[in-house]
């Protein structure tokens, strides 16, 4: 082999399909965090798509999300409509910043700045998820004279008032309304959850010194990946949901 | 546990300077005034069409409306992906890996549920359950809940029960 001259040498640095070389010049990590939030991005695609579905077959009789969402911590009494939704959207922008600040600081291999950065984001995270556990509350609770609604008790159809909303019947309009707010809210506030988990997870990391041993903070930038996701599926959810 | 994915052609990690990273921070904070900025228009615009009804009815200033969130959302998401997500930062076949299979997915979904067959066409309604549509009917007899005329409606009624109760 070594005596044939017809041998053709491939210089990873020129073929990029050539093998010993990555055409797409990013780690595997970030790669399949990347595939991960294609999947992700789909399933909440298809949640939103079957929102808006239901939302235009009876958009005669949608609730008003303004009409819903009024309250505000602290105003009690005061019809305030999607002030609290626009603050929750602030406060996980917000934290999309200093995440992003944190992958920033982790550049110059700032373990000072990455912590710091990192606690914000986490900061923002919990608060996020603890507002969106309040909109639940409120929305289940529902108003003190409620309405008037056909339900199934004991398997019979009686005419009762309801106050508030669950899975089975919904005081403001439409069951579904609330089944698809459940599901949508509660999807994406579970990846939320997740999200300050791994943050926590990150800062401990940070702090130990882990990545400084390892001579890089590659972990920050796929950690931000899946945050900055979470920022992303909220800015469609607040259009889709509460705007439109 | 540490992986072997030392390929010549990218680093671990980018690094930079103290400098450059002052002015990609700069960069940072804008997108973040101007997707504040954003945020606050689309509430502004929306809080303002609920109230006036304008959210429930099919015509030509709702569906114009509508567009404008939508355009607001995609430039929005674009500045979170290509911005905060440093996609816009990677070489243009990882661009178009993420991008291309995801979007044509979603445009199909999207074009499936409501091009021709769409949400009015007598078809669908079989494929929706019989509950919702009874519930359905039951609200638009009741004079139905949309619009303005809510908060009225409540307080009334409110006052009904709490007379009740005394």
């Amino acid at each position: 082999m070594s005596s044939s001259h017809e041998v053709e040498v491939i210089d990873p640095k020129t073929v990029d399909w050539g093998g010993n070389s990555s055409p797409l010049r990013i780690s595997y990590g970030k790669m399949f965090m990347w595939f991960f939030l294609i999947s992700d991005a789909l399933t909440f695609s298809s949640l939103l798509v079957a929102y808006g579905f239901m939302r235009h077959k009876y958009s005669e009789i949608w609730p008003i999300p303004g009409d819903v969402y009024h309250h505000f911590p602290f105003l009690e009494g005061m019809h305030l409509p999607l002030m609290y939704v626009g603050l929750m959207t602030f406060i996980l922008i917000m934290s999309s910043v200093t995440m992003v600040l944190a992958v920033e600081a982790g550049h110059r291999n700032d373990k000072r700045k990455v912590m710091i950065w990192m606690f914000w984001t986490i900061i923002g995270g919990a608060a996020f998820v603890g507002s969106q556990a309040w909109e639940w509350m409120n929305f289940i609770v529902g108003t003190e004279h409620g309405a008037t609604r056909e339900v199934i008790e004991n398997g019979q159809w009686v005419t009762k008032t309801i106050h508030g909303a669950n899975m089975h019947y919904n005081e403001y309009g439409l069951p579904v309304f609330a089944n698809f707010f459940f599901f949508i809210t509660g999807f994406h506030g579970f990846h939320v959850f997740s999200g300050v988990v791994i943050n926590c997870i990150t800062y401990s990391m940070a702090w130990r010194g882990v990545f400084e041993r390892r001579g890089h903070y590659e972990w920050i930038e796929k950690v931000g990946l899946y945050w900055h996701f979470v920022d992303l599926v909220w800015v469609f959810v607040f259009t889709f949901f509460y705007l439109l | 546990m540490e992986f072997d994915d030392n390929y010549p052609q990218y680093e671990l990690m980018s690094h930079h300077t103290e400098e450059e990273g002052k002015k990609k921070r700069r960069r940072l904070w804008n997108i973040f005034w101007i997707m504040l900025a954003i945020t606050l228009i689309e509430l502004a615009i929306g809080i303002m069409a609920g109230q006036m009804g304008l959210l429930n009815e099919i015509r030509m200033s709702t569906v114009t409306l509508k567009l404008i969130f939508v355009g607001f959302t995609i430039v929005k998401a674009g500045y979170i992906v290509m911005g905060f997500m440093h996609l816009g930062d990677e070489n243009r076949l990882m661009k178009w890996l993420i991008l291309g299979p995801y979007t044509t997915f979603v445009v199909y979904l999207i074009y499936m549920t409501s091009v021709g067959e769409g949400v009015y066409s007598s078809r669908h309604k079989m494929l929706i359950d019989p509950i919702i549509e009874m519930q359905a009917d039951e609200l638009r007899a009741g004079g139905g809940h949309g619009g303005h005329e809510g908060e009225e409606h409540h307080e009334e009624k409110g006052e009904q029960k709490k007379e009740e109760h005394h």
